[in-house]
């Protein structure tokens, strides 16, 4: 057999819904290339009054936040040292770093010079957000593809790279939060040069800690229904358990974001906040139904030990995210009077995207071991230069 | 950003005196010339008034845009030369991931075509919503009013400023808005007591003199602030945040795997004095 033909029949095992994916990923890049060979201006709805649209505001404000899994995983795992939540890890790992690499796709579709991507390179420009938030997707997205090559080295049985990996964790999981909590921030910043252009019911100094402490509320969010969801769909175990100690985290950080909110909602905000009806109702909604809500429903027990209920308001919690992305990246941005609607082309290119991100998801975790992994096999302590412990104290990664 | 400890008052900058222009369009036609734009399909009464093109383009970096009101019940024009503002401390060189955009000392803000990646931040950025997109192209770059930095650099004066008759005068900044001060004072029952670009956005290379309220003839109210000054209070805390957050974590994790490790020591301690090997 050939090797196409291996795949032709590989791909014939998969499940109906697998298939659907790859037709819409496939739809999803031929509008790309329909982008590429007649312009921006003839395949979106962009013009000069709407120069950011749907690929700014979901492929690229909105991912990365919803990638944010792995640094706040990460961070609350290894950093703060629960250690039971390690089976949650590379599932979310493995989420960001398609996340992170499908908002490349997006940047790159969305820039009018893609072949001049690497200029943010060579012309610095520390006075820029955009400038900053590239130099932090690349290096994240590299960290995260450093930290995606264990559980492949795994599969392959490199052992000479997996303990050097091993070495590396602890430093790329620092970074990984340092990184993110900066790039996430600086996507608000974008939108304080909007002064006069962004509505002061999202226009406020704090921007940016309000984004970054919103990308943690994703990130956890983001993990609780991932998991559930592989758990029914996937046949993975449940880790029901540990989600149940994330729902307890999340009402933690739901309320410190909806203080800041609050709080720089009435006292830091200028403008007039009840001029316009419209933006009112989608505030209103964005901050009752996917913060206030979801934070009253994680605060009963009875919800957090419910699995059902559980994803339900992390969902909510998602779903206002993602309206709070497009508030403050289209729907506050634009003037009275006016209106941006995605085109079908621009739409075609989001679903693929989004498709994608499933579709790879559902293949890395049938190819590679990204569930199998057990905690209980691996010594989690930093590795012990000084020699402090006794020796033949081996690590465990270096047995595997 | 070039625009740091620079004196802005030595630089050129534009007076427009609005009352004392005819509507000719000189300045649209000098500037299609200078910059080899090219026409554009026109019809009329498509937009408001009966000026034309209906906006600036990647094709028109002016225009002049025409206001009808009622003055003494008889129907009148008013005008406004719409073109880029030549900030101070420009929003676009301020957000531009690539520094395409420089504040030249000698006052027109320019755009390096080869820098430019195209993210089109410096358009969501401009207060006065001036860069415009080359839309009709494949791989677009951004177009906006150089202020014939050609011109200007050789000590000539802009195309648009020297087609003009009148409303257009061109020289050092300070002397500029000493001459709008100067004919606001000689005809204050004509002239409106406020001078739009000397201020706005932390000030503009483009001073605007009226008879009609500045927000009538379509002038965007916006802050008196430079507007790099928004990110910036947030961006110079980045080095901060990042070595802040870094280290507390690292520290953090060194202190909560330490705790862990010294349990471990304990534990082997207590099951016996030779370490056991881990099975």
């Amino acid at each position: 057999m050939t090797a196409a033909k291996i795949i032709a029949n590989e791909i014939k095992g998969y499940h109906r819904f697998v298939q659907f994916l790859i037709v819409l990923v496939a739809l999803g890049a031929l509008a790309s290339l329909a982008r590429f060979v007649f312009g921006l201006g003839v395949t979106t709805n962009l013009n000069d009054t709407f120069p950011w649209g749907l690929w700014i505001s979901f492929d690229v404000v909105t991912a990365v936040p919803l990638a944010a899994g792995a640094f706040t995983l990460g961070a609350i795992v290894h950093c703060f040292h629960i250690k039971k939540l390690e089976p949650l890890v590379r599932p979310a790992i493995v989420t960001g770093f398609l996340g992170y690499s499908l908002v490349c796709v997006g940047l790159l579709l969305d820039l009018g010079q893609p072949q001049r991507g690497w200029h943010t390179l060579v012309y610095w420009n520390p006075h820029s957000p955009m400038f900053e938030v590239s130099m932090c997707v690349m290096a994240y997205t590299t960290v995260l593809f450093l930290e995606f090559l264990s559980p492949v080295c795994e599969k392959f049985g490199y052992h000479v790279p997996m303990r050097l990996l091993r070495t590396l964790e602890m430093p790329l999981v620092v970074a990984a939060a340092s990184i993110s909590t900066l790039h996430q921030s600086s996507l608000g910043t974008f939108f304080l040069i909007a002064v006069d252009k962004l509505h002061s019911l999202w226009y406020n100094p704090l921007l940016p800690l309000l984004f970054w402490l919103s990308a943690m509320c994703a990130g956890i969010s983001i993990i609780i229904v991932e998991a559930t969801m592989s758990h029914k769909y996937m046949g993975q175990p449940d880790e029901g358990e540990l989600l149940e100690t994330l729902a307890k985290i999340l009402p933690w950080v739901i309320t410190v974001y909806l203080t800041v909110k609050f709080f720089s909602l009435f006292a830091l905000t200028q403008g007039p906040l009840f001029n316009r009806p419209g933006l009112l109702v989608l505030f209103v909604v964005e901050v009752v139904g996917g913060m206030i809500i979801p934070l009253f429903m994680l605060m009963s027990r009875k919800v957090r030990e419910d699995g059902r209920l559980r994803a339900t308001a992390a969902w909510m919690v998602i779903a206002g995210i993602i309206l709070n992305r497009f508030n403050v990246s289209m729907f506050g941005m634009e003037a009275p009077g006016t209106f941006y609607y995605p085109s079908f082309i621009e739409s075609l290119v989001t679903i693929g995207i989004i498709a994608a991100h499933i579709l790879f998801f559902v293949l890395i975790a049938k190819y590679f071991p990204i569930f199998e992994h057990h905690p209980e096999t691996v010594d989690y302590s930093i590795p012990d230069h000084f020699h402090k412990t006794e020796k033949g104290h081996a690590h465990g990664a270096a047995k595997a | 950003m070039s625009s740091e400890n620079q004196d802005f008052n030595k630089s050129k900058a534009f007076l427009i005196d609005m009352t004392k222009c005819t509507g000719c369009r000189g300045c649209q036609v000098a500037c299609k010339q200078w910059n080899q734009l090219g026409a554009e399909k026109t019809e009329f009464f498509t937009g408001e008034g009966y000026q034309n093109p209906p906006l600036m383009s990647e094709y028109t970096f002016t225009r002049i845009k025409f206001r009808d009101y009622e003055k003494n019940g008889q129907n009148e024009f008013a005008f406004y030369k719409e073109m880029c503002m030549h900030c101070n401390e420009p929003a676009c060189a301020s957000v531009c991931p690539v520094g395409a955009f420089k504040k030249t000392k000698e006052g027109p803000v320019t755009y390096d075509a080869d820098r430019c990646i195209g993210c089109r931040f410096c358009m969501v950025a401009c207060p006065f919503g001036v860069p415009k997109y080359e839309w009709s192209k494949a791989l677009p770059l951004v177009r906006k009013c150089t202020g014939c930095y050609s011109r200007v650099k050789e000590g000539l004066k802009p195309a648009c400023a020297t087609t003009c008759v009148s409303a257009i005068t061109y020289g050092n900044r300070e002397d500029m808005i000493k001459e709008a001060n100067k004919r606001i004072a000689a005809r204050p029952e004509k002239y409106l007591k406020k001078l739009y670009g000397s201020e706005e956005a932390g000030g503009t290379s483009v001073i605007y003199l009226t008879a009609l309220p500045f927000d009538e003839l379509g002038f965007k109210p916006v802050t008196k602030r430079p507007l790099p000054s928004y990110t910036w209070q947030a961006l110079r805390l980045v080095p901060g945040i990042f070595l802040t957050v870094g280290s507390s974590l690292s520290l953090l994790s060194w202190f909560n795997h330490r705790k862990e490790r010294i349990a471990k020591e304990e534990e082997q301690r207590k099951s016996g004095a030779t370490p056991k090997e881990e099975s």
